[in-house]
């Protein structure tokens, strides 16, 4: 991985890394990449793709509202303004 | 020009889509839980009413139903977006490659319809942002259309038609309909997102067609981008960077599973816009006005359906007017108030307005006495003009007293102007013979 | 009758709640086992739960700054059912952050091996490991995603078991990888284990994965050993275990030998997974919403969202970076759904394995080592010292990991796994083992004379 993909990848996820940081995550990067190529020697042609180890059956909710009954607890965890959460600028 | 539309739809469930909040409210922030907020330890589980809808959705626009759902990750940041994922559908839509027919029966094709939570709702402040989470997690589904739009016109009856399909699913899309516009007027794709409601959408179009024109003309050229649409101004101006598929990354949903298709109940859709044409053609109306009359009026439809031969067409659509006009703020009316309508229509009165809240509230019990025929008209008008025969003479200077004569007439067999005008058109040029 | 029941039904003498919490916070001082204690403590069973998983009212972090000041409005589901039980919750216990290391070191304040405080502790569930080694009648509430709860019971010489995926609801439980996350239990026997996972196990209308089955105790009376895993071990490890192998055989049980195609891509296979689905669920950490708070709303969410997101430790950071990359729709094929596939390729070949007895191994491929040994480690080293418990992680096999010797004053582990809803002849294995084995602690905190 290049210093620029790398770079782009940050910015993606929205994570800035220190010099120190850097260097260290980019350089275990490509050893672990590397590690992680390994998987293209066997062939999965056939096989599809297990999304859960174990087969998770269909679990679904009938349309029945129901009230949380702890709405101020929940909103303590942020800033509020009239009933709003405040959010950064746009 | 090609024109490509993904509609979003909100769907008429009482919960939203991944948890049990209500999916109405009036205070900010009330509806809400750590599922619709995203807190760390919540979990998804999906709404079975939410799927069907949009199951059946993709059913009436003919589409390939695969026979399971799944649902993906599409992680984009915005302070809208409570996990900074949505909870989205991409290899497992709900359908695929669907139609619709505009009225000429040209073909547009749907690429896909997919099922998906919508954001919060976000408000501008001066230098921060105030967020309401009630609208987060409520269920949307997005109809991806190719770009086989051809022009305003082609687009504005793809609206009219879609709208017609999901009203007689049991969605109303008039209030909540949001969409993206994606333009091509040379071999650069514009992207115009975020447009709220109809007559928006096709401002928006408008304005674009007509900016890439020029743009085309003074060799300026056009960038492919995304814009977005000012209601204000009714123009579009270049919007944030979006992300890429490359971006989005989307990976299976894993706190969700794999969902049948098979366990909703189909319900059969109902396509207006073909009816009418049938129906005008059979019944000897105007398409216009039988496309009017049911294309957003399922009682409407119901009563020309369970009438067949029982009233004439002609009543039953005055008898709709008539029931559109005066009982005003009702969306629906029963068919029962509208066979009666129709019925005395038929017999040819005219009912005013006090007749139709009458029937309307049920207090209708003696109506049908008054019912006039041609005759009582005419005796009724002679009788009119002999005690009125001085201003009589001023006839055609004044044309008081010819909506006088009406006027009186129908007060007292409730009959239909034009047929009283009509007599009494004939009746006084028979005089001047 | 378990030591559950007895401690429950018998009267505790006065003040003992009030001496069990300052002889905890004391040893706490030292092997920082808990992010935070009770102030009171109920009459009930105590139990501990690691800082991952939600209860209501009481911060929760991962162990993350990230998360700091977190309040949940809700109980796990899993916490909920503990206390519906007479359970009394005790505090929260340290881990590595988000779950992410085998040693416990990814978190601010390292927990410490109670054996000998200069070790580590294991990870990532190594206060709820250290709690139940220093704490005589208590249970603890861990979570594995790759061996979070084998490895730190495996250095702090108590029983680790992880459920079959999807056995415990996952409601509560601050996700790593999804797919891959399980609630499971530590105690000092295989006894108070079954009962505890008796009262969790269980479908939840909150979690869509949590499984509706009836969890059997099938026995085959064989033992597999992977040979490719057991070679290229620490070699007192290995001679070690095969001593211990040999005891399972004195106890009546036929040892078989096997090797099995595509083992060496199970870590491979396992991190892209991982990293993929917790560079999504980190995604919702952004500065505003709970925990760390940016305070300057004016800054556009960008920039906002980046000085938050600096608040994650290293190793979230790689992860994040890692599992945004192999995720990137240009490369996915090559990386995630490769590494999906070939789960099931692994899940099959278990699957064979399993239908002819017990997977037993080491648990870890190394000695306890001194906290100063794994912090030198690469991040390459560091996942490869998953290779025995990411097979059975991967794919959400039951397992147990459990003490069957101490050399040097340490304890020594082997971990055994075995199919899908066969979670009790895991825990029967074990209380089978423990008729003939003497589990020994340094701390007995809470003891009744």
């Amino acid at each position: 991985m290049d210093d620029s993909e790398f770079s782009r990848l940050l910015k993606i996820c929205r994570i800035h890394l220190s010099e120190d940081e850097r260097l260290a995550i980019k350089k275990d990067t490509n050893d672990i990449l590397e590690y992680f190529n390994s998987l293209s020697e066997v062939s999965t042609k056939e096989v599809h793709e297990a999304y859960h180890p174990i087969s998770v059956p269909e679990k679904i909710r009938s349309d029945v509202p129901l009230d949380f009954p702890d709405v101020p607890l929940l909103l303590k965890n942020t800033k509020t303004y009239r009933f709003y959460v405040v959010g950064p600028d746009i | 020009m090609k024109i490509g539309l993904e509609v979003h739809v909100s769907l008429p469930t009482e919960s939203k889509l991944f948890c049990s909040c209500r999916t109405y409210a009036e205070e900010p922030n009330t509806a809400i839980c750590p599922v619709c907020t995203g807190m760390p330890g919540s979990k998804p589980v999906l709404n079975e009413r939410a799927l069907s809808i949009a199951v059946n959705i993709a059913r009436a626009l003919m589409c390939k139903v695969p026979t399971a759902t799944s649902f993906v990750r599409k992680v984009y940041f915005y302070p809208d977006l409570p996990k900074s994922f949505q909870i989205t559908q991409k290899d497992g839509p709900v359908g695929v490659d669907g139609k619709l027919f505009l009225e000429d029966g040209k073909e547009i094709r749907i690429r896909r319809i997919q099922l998906e939570e919508d954001p919060a709702k976000i408000l501008r402040q001066d230098d921060y942002t105030l967020i309401d989470f009630n609208r987060s997690g409520t269920p949307l589904v997005e109809i991806v259309t190719e770009p086989d739009i051809l022009n305003e016109k082609e687009l504005r009856e793809f609206m009219t038609e879609l709208k017609s399909i999901l009203y007689y699913l049991g969605v109303d899309i008039d209030r909540e309909l949001k969409a993206d516009l994606n333009i091509s007027l040379s071999d650069v794709r514009v992207e115009v997102k975020n447009i709220t409601g109809t007559k928006n959408l096709l401002d928006a179009a408008k304005y674009e067609i007509e900016r890439q024109e020029k743009a085309i003309k003074s060799k300026q050229g056009i960038i492919h981008e995304t814009r977005s649409y000012i209601e204000k101004e009714m123009s579009t101006a270049p919007s944030r960077e979006k992300e890429s598929d490359e971006e989005y990354g989307f990976i299976f949903e894993p706190d969700l599973t794999i969902y049948s298709t098979k366990r909703t109940n189909p319900v059969k859709a109902v396509y207006a816009s073909k009816l009418a044409k049938e129906y005008a053609n059979k019944y000897k109306v105007k398409e216009a006005a039988m496309r009017e009359l049911i294309l957003f009026n399922r009682d409407a439809l119901a009563l020309i359906e369970s009438s067949k031969g029982k009233y004439d067409m002609k009543a039953i659509i005055t008898a709709i007017e008539l029931l559109q006009r005066y009982v005003k703020g009702k969306s629906r009316t029963s068919s029962e108030t509208l066979g009666k309508v129709a019925s005395l229509v038929e017999k040819g009165m005219y009912p005013d307005k006090e007749t139709i809240l009458q029937i309307e509230a049920g207090k209708d019990t003696n109506l049908g006495g008054n019912a006039a025929s041609t005759a009582e008209i005419d005796k009724e008008i002679k009788q009119l003009i002999k005690e009125n025969s001085a201003l009589l003479k001023e006839y055609k200077k004044n044309t008081k007293v010819f909506n006088f004569i009406v006027g009186s007439v129908m007060k007292k067999y409730k009959a239909n102007p034009r047929l009283v005008s009509e007599r009494l058109e004939k009746i006084l040029s028979s005089f001047r013979q | 009758m378990n030591s559950i029941k007895e401690f429950m039904a018998c009267d505790k003498p006065d003040g003992y709640a009030e001496k069990l919490l300052s002889e905890l916070r004391k040893a706490n001082e030292r092997l920082n086992a808990f992010n935070n204690i009770t102030e009171h403590l109920a009459d009930g069973m105590p139990f501990s739960v690691k800082d991952n998983i939600c209860v209501k009212g009481v911060e929760t972090t991962a162990s993350s700054k990230i998360l700091k000041g977190y309040i949940p409005a809700f109980n796990a589901t899993a916490v909920q059912r503990m206390l519906d039980n007479g359970f009394s919750f005790l505090g929260k216990t340290n881990m590595d952050e988000f779950g992410f290391g085998s040693f416990g070191i990814n978190s601010e304040n390292p927990a410490r091996n109670p054996f000998d405080e200069s070790y580590a502790a294991g990870g990532s569930s190594s206060g709820a490991a250290v709690a139940t080694s220093i704490l005589k009648h208590h249970v603890a509430i861990a979570e594995s995603t790759g061996g979070s709860i084998s490895a730190p019971a495996a250095f702090c010489g108590v029983v680790g078991f992880t459920p079959t995926y999807g056995a415990i609801s996952r409601y509560g439980l601050i996700d790593y990888a999804n797919s891959l996350d399980k609630i499971g239990i530590m105690a000092r026997s295989a006894s108070d284990i079954k009962y505890v996972f008796g009262i969790l196990n269980g479908p939840d209308a909150k979690d869509t994965t949590s499984l509706d089955i009836k969890y059997k105790s099938e026995n085959k009376k064989s033992i597999i050993l992977i040979d490719q895993l057991i070679k290229n071990i620490d070699k007192d490890v290995e001679s070690n275990f095969m001593g211990f192998v040999d005891r399972i055989e004195g106890m009546g049980y036929v040892i078989k030998h096997r090797s099995m195609p595509f083992i060496d891509k199970a870590i491979p296979s396992y991190y892209i997974i991982a990293m993929a689905e917790a560079s999504t669920n980190l995604a919702k950490y952004t500065g505003f919403k709970y925990g760390f708070k940016n305070e300057d709303f004016t800054s556009n969410y960008n920039k906002f969202f980046t000085d938050a997101r600096s608040a994650f430790g290293t190793e979230a950071k790689r992860r994040i970076v890692l599992g945004t990359f192999v995720r990137s729709a240009s490369v996915k094929d090559r990386y995630y759904s490769q590494a999906l596939k070939l789960r099931a390729l692994l899940l099959q070949e278990l699957n064979k394995l399993l239908s002819e007895g017990f997977i037993l191994s080491p648990t870890m491929p190394i000695k306890v080592p001194k906290l100063e040994d794994v912090k030198k480690l690469s991040a390459l080293e560091n996942y490869k010292m998953d290779v025995m418990t990411i097979p059975p992680n991967l794919c959400g096999l039951p397992h147990i990991s459990f003490p069957y010797a101490y050399k040097n004053g340490m304890p020594l582990a082997a971990q055994l796994t075995t199919s899908h809803g066969n979670d009790n002849a895991a825990l029967d294995f074990v209380q089978e083992w423990e008729r003939s084995f003497k589990y020994k602690f340094k701390y007995n905190i809470g003891e009744l004379r």
